[in-house]
């Protein structure tokens, strides 16, 4: 063997295992998708029967001088998510009232997304030259990269509980997180929702 | 005239493996798959033909993926995959007893101390837990040298790392290694 080729041998024997050594993580953007549940363990689930949910899902809040106003989900993507929130519901045991009937709980969705911005960036006050003609040094570089993930949260909450401030106490809250992508797709969201009622069987009534 | 082969007496090994790693007991129930990514330097200045004393560097990345399970603690649940990760790096004391030096086919037992990193990370959704300890480890190793020519031999070894519990990390941090390689002699 030549020596040239002994002496990159070991080198690029080195660089082709550490490459191959490098341990996997998440391929696709559903595997980062969590969904989160927990409950007032105090509450008794198998006394309510009735319960109310709105017919739009909240994304936005905005309060301008006092005026607060609501900007809601498009239909072609809530009317879906409702109706797979009282699908599931229903399987549990629960019917569904209008507000004005006394419900038992109150069911509350809600979306919401939130963009995160990593930014770096690196100068010297030399680039451009060192005084009196010593050269040159690298030039600043600025980088920003960001990503930005969506929430789908349901709260049950009971409007007949005694509290000392007026506050309907949250018995059950269920979180859905994941990755957003450019894709109109609600799969994930559907799927999130089967899983935060598959997870919360002590919500099943009588 | 009698011609025969035998090793020279070796001033110092240098002993390069590729080590696969098992865990055992709570880093065995983290990470239930072996390691595939690891690899050892073994330095020995011999002060005899059968002891051998220097130091041992190591490297072992345990991964794996969970399947998508959902992890429960009082009365909050949370569903999704887990990608789990341990790195482990010795850096020990070592010394070695060879129990037929000058032969072609050269067992040894030995014994390492010293200090083992240890980092371990738990990633879900978008956040990643990281917890660290620098484990104070004895290392019990037995090994076979064969020799290929004067200067090399083929080399395997069963090493056991047992890091003591420290840091982030309260319980012992433990594994066994099968390592195979070349040692150098000069």
């Amino acid at each position: 063997m030549s020596r040239l080729f002994k002496f990159l041998l070991l080198p690029s024997v080195a660089v082709l295992l550490f490459a191959g050594c490098y341990p996997g993580g998440p391929d696709f953007t559903e595997d980062l998708d969590v969904v989160y549940t927990t409950f007032d363990d105090q509450y008794d689930f198998q006394a309510a029967t009735t319960y109310a949910m709105p017919d739009k899902i909240v994304i936005d809040v905005e309060i301008d001088d006092g005026d607060t106003t609501y900007e809601y989900m498009k239909d072609i993507y809530a009317t879906p998510i409702l109706q797979k929130i009282a699908d599931n519901m229903s399987n549990l045991g629960y019917q569904k009232v209008d507000v004005s009937a006394n419900p038992d709980l109150l069911l509350m969705p809600a979306a919401m997304s939130s963009t995160t911005f990593f930014y770096s960036y690196w100068y010297c006050w030399w680039y451009g030259g060192y005084w009196g003609g010593w050269g040159w040094y690298y030039p600043p570089y600025y980088t920003v990269s960001s990503y930005t993930t969506g929430s789908m949260i349901m709260t049950l909450s009971d409007p007949h509980s005694d509290n000392p401030i007026n506050q309907s106490p949250a018995t059950w809250i269920a979180a859905m997180n994941g990755l957003l992508t450019g894709n109109n797709d609600i799969s994930r969201v559907l799927d999130g929702i089967d899983q935060a009622f598959e997870q919360s069987t002590y919500l099943k009534t009588n | 005239m009698v011609f025969g082969l035998t090793s020279i007496n070796a001033q110092s090994k240098t002993s390069l493996t590729y080590a696969v790693g098992f865990g055992t007991g709570d880093l065995g129930e983290f990470i239930s798959q072996p390691s595939f990514r690891g690899a050892n330097v073994d330095f020995r200045q011999m002060a005899n033909d059968k002891m051998g004393i220097g130091f041992s560097l190591g490297w072992n990345v345990f991964y794996e993926e969970k399947s998508r399970d959902t992890y429960t603690f009082e009365n909050q649940s949370l569903t999704g995959k887990q990608y789990r990760y341990s790195n482990h790096i010795p850096m020990l004391a070592s010394f070695d007893y060879y129990l037929t030096a000058g032969q072609k086919i050269n067992p040894f037992i030995g014994l390492g101390t010293g200090v083992m990193y240890s980092r371990r990370n738990t990633d879900m959704n978008l956040y990643t837990i990281e917890q660290d300890a620098w484990n104070f480890t004895l290392q019990p190793q037995i090994g076979i040298e064969i020799d290929n020519n004067l200067s090399s031999s083929f080399t395997v070894i069963a090493k056991y790392f047992n890091g003591f519990a420290a840091g982030d990390l309260s319980t012992d941090q433990t594994y066994f290694s099968i390592n195979v390689g070349w040692t150098f002699k000069s």
